[in-house]
């Protein structure tokens, strides 16, 4: 083939591919063609310009391959450092005779002048050597280089033939080169694409789920603000005008009412009333436990407390924070934010304390003119010097019409019912009745009325009415309070004058799986608890499903506070008087257990201390919903194996790991983590999550008692308690029983008699416990 | 002494890198041989020899321009015999940069860098040029 030819498939051959490899095969073929070689390089210039490295190899079965040449250095490294082709000759024998000088020049003990041999990669035993400079415009890329162990002779012709060649290999690599970069880049890009796409869709889901809860919260926390200063009676236009007013003060205010009057929606109505930017943040102070507490970062210079009431009043920046229900918050608690108070009327500018910036609302149902029990005083004289009172419903009668109307139309939007009005038969019958449950269970009672409606008319007949307010022989007289199982009424029998307290399912838990659940668990609560005749277990008096479905128990009423209140408000208790409801709650425990239950769930809340006639600190064990029969058979029925039921404060390290065999032993850890609240008013771990909180029940060593404690623990106490809280059932107290009668043993300086107790009920709750 | 032009054949003889023999003599007369690695063309009428050290046959040149070359022809299997007068050295251009090139290249890898070194490069002036075939060679080749 004449040089031409091959001069001619050679630049159809290069540019057909942007192939590294493939343009070096190409290369290296070609010139083979011409030049009939036997061994060649191609080495391209590293990106430190100072070094060429071999990407391509013929006659050396690719070993050469990887091989390096310093920028200077032999044959090749000279041709890149002078950019111009070289051919040589005879190189073994200038090899040999540079050799010999360095030599003659060591035997002379010149060996400061010599420098090292370098290797260099290609033929040991080269004859001729031709290189040639691979260039684009001025810059080298690197070299090719045609080595040959016997000489050869390059005349002018086929001088100018390689340069040629190597003119377009050079080309060629360039190209590919650029192209790679360019698909590289591309890659990147794509990929940065992707990246920023899946965050931005990752960013978004979270927006909008963010933005759900935010609006379901929203719709919520409307509905209960919602309608309560609609009207036109003297009354309401009172409060309207106490809104407007409050709205331009600076001052605390504290809203006192009954419970269901709307003194969440005033506080909310004197908040987007005065303009102000920040939030309204809500506390329901019934709810703060010390675990809210800890998991807030104490500043310098401040208490726990008063860095929990600053994070509140930080979250309010601008805004307002209302404290619902303030006399349930901790003594500590009231003083810190009375302090926190103080310090914002000294200094309302103060630019390092964000509560000058904050407006406080409290509420209480309690009347000013008896304190609650476990009140600050100073707090609510502070509180109460600017007062706001929210009047019950049925002292503003004829504000019901304006109500019924809102509710009612706000209801059969919510439910997709077309309701026109309500018949004037019902309207008498709504404006007759008393409410003790004011707005709330106005509401309520419409909501349902809408729910079961047929006609466009709404019909509220004096069934359903007495349905929200009679359950069984019971009439439900006020609200108590309600949970995660559901609604707690104070009741009282039609004929009987004893009290009771009533369970009813919770209204907004929709029809399905999730309801029926609950139904079954509210059965089973039922059953089992009217199944238990310890007096200190909870009294069941009947049970059943009313005429619409809800479902309802009727339990013995009791006054009194649960170990929860009773750290809360007064503090850590002393070991005799935690010792004796410990043991009682033991002999609750001990029928149940010893009838195959498991109660599972306790906690200081369902520690309940009550007086029984002449006995005070009574206890009674309270809300035996998520009792398991040790059997575990109604415990696969009814629970979702993914849902860990309990508290997790309280909680034994068996249910955390969710074993299938749990008995008694299991309450006696969750007893001794009450114990342990009650005696330091402290988890016994302190986590920020419940997650971390239920790791630590399964590996983390309790801190003794004694070292945080802020009263004397008898050490007999504390080892029993400790042994309460081993992770291994095997090694706590083998039953209910036997914990009790260790406990009797303790030995404390001053026992916790009856008298003891009734006078700390006189002192500290005397409205509780009086008959 | 009369100038003659170098034949192209010999050009691929004078690049095959084959040692030649060369013979100077000093000024008083006394001669001497020497192998020298490569005679380097320059054009039709000059060749270039290397120096690199301060031997004899540069110091018999300077003393006595005239020198006599004879290179061989491995693949012609021939002698090509030249004579020769020292013109000038050249320390500088494109004569002196590729011989310098190519010592250097040799000596950077024997760890000779600016040692084995080309001090100049000396152009010498061809006043004959006789390519002799040698009978025996063709004979063993011929038999062999």
């Amino acid at each position: 083939m004449s040089n031409l030819r091959i001069l001619q498939r050679v630049s159809a051959d290069i540019n057909s591919t942007l192939d590294l490899d493939e343009i070096c095969d190409v290369a290296l073929r070609t010139m083979d063609e011409l030049f009939e070689f036997h061994h060649a390089n191609i080495l391209l210039l590293e990106p430190d310009n100072n070094t060429l490295k071999v990407i391509a190899s013929r006659g050396y079965e690719n070993q050469a391959v990887g091989g390096r040449v310093p920028v200077g250095t032999g044959v090749i490294g000279m041709v890149a450092q002078k950019r111009r082709l070289m051919h040589v000759n005879n190189l073994g024998q200038q090899r040999a005779y540079a050799s010999a000088q360095r030599r003659e020049m060591e035997k002379a003990g010149r060996h400061a002048q010599l420098g090292n041999a370098i290797p260099v990669p290609g033929l040991p035993n080269a004859e001729s050597q031709i290189a040639i400079p691979l260039l684009i415009r001025d810059d080298l890329i690197g070299v090719f280089s045609i080595e040959s162990p016997v000489p050869r002779s390059f005349g002018e012709h086929e001088r100018d033939l390689v340069s040629i060649v190597a003119n377009q290999i050079a080309s060629a690599i360039h190209n590919a080169r650029l192209y790679e970069q360019q698909r590289l880049a591309a890659k990147a890009l794509h990929e940065a694409n992707l990246s920023l796409e899946n965050r931005v869709a990752e960013r978004t889901a979270a927006l909008e789920r963010e933005l759900r809860v935010a609006q379901a919260l929203l719709n919520e926390a409307r509905s209960r603000v919602e309608g309560p200063l609609l009207g036109g009676s003297a009354l309401v236009r009172g409060l309207r005008d106490a809104v407007a007013r409050e709205a331009r003060s600076v001052e605390p205010l504290l809203l006192t009412g009954p419970a269901g009057s709307g003194k969440e929606a005033v506080a909310r109505a004197v908040h987007d009333a005065s303009g102000r930017s920040g939030a309204f943040i809500f506390v329901r102070c019934g709810e703060i436990t010390a675990q809210h507490r800890h998991g807030v970062e104490t500043k310098a210079l401040r208490s726990p407390e008063e860095s929990f009431i600053g994070s509140r009043f930080e979250l309010a920046s601008r805004g307002t924070v209302f404290f619902d229900a303030v006399h349930e918050l901790s003594l500590d608690l009231q003083r810190a934010l009375h302090t926190t108070l103080e310090e914002a009327r000294r200094r309302p500018s103060a630019t390092d304390s964000s509560t000058g910036d904050v407006r406080m609302i409290g509420s209480t149902t309690h009347d000013m003119r008896q304190p609650p029990p476990g009140a600050f005083l100073p707090l609510l004289q502070l509180l109460a010097a600017n007062r706001v009172t929210v009047p019950p419903l049925i002292d503003r009668r004829e504000d019901i019409p304006a109500l019924v109307d809102h509710f009612v139309r706000r209801h059969s939007r919510r439910l997709g019912k077309v309701i026109d009005s309500v018949s004037p038969d019902s309207m008498r019958r709504l404006e007759a009745y008393t409410w003790p449950g004011n707005i709330r269970e106005l509401r309520t009672v419409l909501e349902r009325a809408v729910l079961v409606s047929k006609s466009t008319v709404l019909e509220v007949d004096e069934e359903q009415l007495s349905e929200a307010l009679a359950i069984g022989s019971y009439r439900l007289v006020t609200s108590l309070g309600s949970g995660g199982m559901g609604e707690v009424w104070l009741a009282k029998h039609r004929f009987l004058v004893r009290p009771a307290a009533v369970k009813l399912i919770r209204h907004d838990v929709p029809p399905g799986t999730a309801r029926e659940q609950l139904v079954r668990r509210f059965e089973r609560e039922a059953n089992v608890t009217a199944a238990l005749r310890s007096p200190h277990t909870v009294q069941l008096y009947d049970f059943g499903v009313n005429d619409s479905g809800s479902f309802y128990y009727v339990m013995e009423f009791l006054k009194g506070l649960d170990l929860h209140q009773i750290g809360t408000r007064f503090g850590p208790q002393p070991a005799e008087r935690v010792i004796m409801l410990l043991r009682q709650a033991c002999r609750s425990l001990a029928e149940a257990h010893e009838r195959g239950l498991v109660h599972r769930d306790i906690k200081p809340a369902n520690v309940f201390v009550t007086r029984l006639g002449t006995e005070y600190d009574y206890v009674k064990i309270l809300d035996f919903g998520v009792v398991k029969e040790q059997s575990g058979h109604e415990a696969t029925l009814l629970s979702n194996p993914a849902v860990v039921q309990g508290t997790p404060a309280f909680m034994p390290p068996e249910i955390v790991l969710g074993e299938k065999r749990i008995d008694g032993r299991a309450d006696l850890y969750s007893l001794a983590c009450a114990a342990y609240w009650a005696l330091t008013t402290q988890t016994v771990f302190e986590a920020t999550t419940p997650a971390h909180m239920l790791l630590q029940h399964v590996q983390a060593r309790p801190v003794p008692l004694s070292e945080r404690s802020e009263l004397v623990v008898p050490r007999q106490l504390e080892t029993i308690l400790m042994a309460c809280l081993e992770k291994d059932p095997a090694r706590r107290p083998a039953s209910a029983l036997e914990l009790d009668t260790q406990l009797a043993h303790v030995r404390c300086e001053a026992p916790w008699t009856n008298e003891r107790a009734q006078h700390w009920w006189e002192a500290h709750a005397p409205d509780v416990v009086a008959t | 002494m009369p100038m003659t032009r170098l034949p192209p054949e010999i050009r691929p003889v004078l690049e095959n890198g084959t040692p030649a023999a060369m013979v100077t003599c000093s000024a008083d007369g006394k001669p001497n041989t020497t192998v020298i690695s490569q005679v380097y063309y320059v054009d039709e009428a000059h060749v270039a020899l290397s120096f690199q050290f301060f031997s004899k046959t540069i110091r018999n040149v300077r003393e006595n321009p005239r020198a006599f070359v004879c290179v061989f022809d491995i693949a012609g299997l021939a002698h090509w015999v030249l004579q020769l007068q020292f013109e000038r050295s050249e320390t500088e251009g494109p004569v002196f940069d590729a011989m310098d090139m190519q010592i250097e290249a040799i000596a950077s890898m024997t760890g000779m860098s600016g040692i084995f070194k080309l001090r100049a490069a000396d152009i010498y002036r061809v006043h004959s040029v006789e390519r002799v075939q040698h009978p025996r060679w063709t004979a063993s080749w011929s038999n062999g």
